[in-house]
């Protein structure tokens, strides 16, 4: 079975952080966000993967390749000479997302995380014998997003309202996709938007079908909502496999720690904390509803509230860092430093307090 | 004769334009940074320069081989391992400096924009007969810099004061030096500053002497200056081969438009104009103190002053752009938009209008 997953450009709302790499190989919660995707779909039996991109293809196939031999799954990059949109690229992949079998195949926008029900969606898809199959996730504020509005019973997709004023309903796109073959028929080479193009024909024809998706939801694809993601996911990961997170007097809630990490005496890290391979925290740091990447070390007495500490970045003794500070990679906040959502780009030595949001360079 | 140009690091200062090229790269007159010196340097009989450089060396390496073609002096590169300061570079590039012709060798800062009479300098290093010569100029406001405190009539050097507070002189370091190879006897491998540490021992042995640069010089490696530097070189230029400056009934003042770029009717361009290659001027623009980088677009009636447009990048119709605005690679500003010091990281379109300088990312 095929999969596309949507990787498109150049990852502007996650700067600082995708000024180092290519946004899908941006850690979360100590994984490259598209390894989350890849490996839940080979775990549904998926045996290629095309990456539909248009940046620094260099960059990412080299990690690729890593991925491939860890996994055992084939990963091609289809790469876009001019943006696609988001079903143009469908059309470029094309001779690789079908084979002769007429089996349905998945397709992914790579901000999204979510506990990827594969199974259960295929069964959905079986089950209706449409053309196509959407997940949709509830919303509290419909109006800001795309609204699918769906008959109840069956989930047939009756249509779709961008940005409702009046209520029409709280289910919106969640970016996961399982389409037959045919739906490639439907689809020029050429900038296109599948949400306002291609699926409302497909429903005009009562074809689509939506399924609710069980779980957490969430477009990492911003630092804000990239915090707010992580809880949601060391959540699930609760329910799932407590055993991954941290245990001891020192964690409060979920709190994600790589084994090469390590944590100092007097620590007290948590809630919806991650730190990543190679951390070193030194004694008597307070870390709450953050990320640490690879490499980083915060030292004494330190603390960290709701923020992204890029790779091998450092945060010095007594440090206060909060309000979504997002530092980048090799970045350096020297002692006693305040930083109330500094957003800093790679390479920097933060020598003075940042007293309000502003971005370093 | 051997060379060594102290590239350095991350070029954080000219930020967003070093986010698409190392700094050397980034082109000042229509030239890459980097070749206006190495140019010199051949020009005065060096046959060999090293970089000194502590990033992105593949980049760099890349355009180096078509340098050394076309202008047939051999360039390599001495990587730093650990940033080395201002000194410890020659350390590390001994070998590659010295080879037992017992010959003087050229130290250049590679932020450093002048009309380097290199030749003049050889010559004042045969009349002193001393171990070191640098070059000095002349600022207005030398309790800013490191002055240097010479002796009238020889110019030999006595001694160097950090940021004075009472008046010592107004001449401070040009980044311009020509050094015996004995000089390197004096420099460990390690982190080590030139002015602090190894030009007071050789000037308190009375053999280190100065020479007041004559002509222009600037420090280009930040935006404003880089504006003003580019005012200082074509006025150079115009003293020295107006013919390769623009000239016509568009044109006030000096302007460089290389030959591949097209500029369309009704247009008033300058003074301090660079046009890069392949940019396209649409008719009834008006451009002063600027530099239009590679491939930029720049559509009917936009009015540009006293910023820099990177690569790549279009400015939209009755777009006004004035007081430092940076534009980096492929930024798109719409029509009629407003940038007064906006700062866009590459990769950008910018919608609305940005009404006091920031930095858009």
């Amino acid at each position: 079975m095929k999969a596309l997953i949507l990787v498109g450009g150049f990852g502007t709302r996650l700067r600082p952080l995708t000024l180092s790499v290519p946004k899908p190989l941006v850690e979360f919660a100590n994984k490259p966000m598209i390894l989350h995707q890849i490996e839940a779909l080979k775990a549904v039996g998926v045996n290629e993967v095309v990456l539909a991109i248009n940046y620094q293809p260099e960059v990412m196939l080299n990690f690729l390749k890593d991925f491939e031999t860890n996994l055992g799954i084939k990963i091609t990059c289809s790469q876009e000479t001019e943006p696609l949109g988001t079903a143009g690229p469908l059309a470029l992949a094309r001779d690789k997302l079908i084979d002769d079998s007429g089996e349905p195949f998945f397709v992914l926008n790579s901000d999204v995380i979510s506990e990827y029900p594969f199974e259960q969606m295929i069964k959905f898809h079986k089950a209706h014998g449409g053309e196509a199959s959407i997940m949709v996730t509830k919303v509290d504020e419909p109006s800001k997003y795309g609204v699918v509005v769906t008959e109840e019973s069956t989930g047939k997709v009756e249509k779709f309202v961008e940005k409702p004023k009046l209520f029409v309903g709280n289910k919106i796109n969640a970016g996961i996709y399982l389409l037959n073959p045919a739906v490639l028929d439907r689809i020029e080479l050429r900038p296109t938007s599948i949400e306002k193009e291609v699926f409302p024909k497909i429903a005009a024809e009562g074809k689509l079908f939506a399924m609710v998706l069980p779980g957490f939801w969430m477009d990492i694809g911003q630092p804000r909502d990239y915090i707010t993601g992580l809880r949601l996911y060391l959540d699930s990961l609760r329910k799932k496999s407590s055993s991954k997170l941290a245990i001891g007097p020192h964690v409060v809630g979920n709190v994600l720690v790589h084994e090469s990490a390590q944590i100092g005496e007097g620590c007290l890290i948590g809630p919806d904390v991650a730190i990543g391979p190679g951390c070193v925290v030194e004694s008597g740091v307070r870390l709450s509803h953050c990320t640490v990447m690879r490499g980083v070390r915060i030292k004494k007495h330190a603390c960290i509230s709701s923020s992204i500490i890029g790779w091998h970045s450092t945060v010095g003794q007594w440090a206060r860092v909060e309000n979504m500070t997002i530092l980048g990679e090799d970045v350096h906040v020297c002692d006693e430093i305040y930083s109330n959502g500094g957003v800093v780009l790679p390479h920097k030595e933060i020598k003075s307090s940042i007293l309000k949001p502003e971005i370093v360079m």
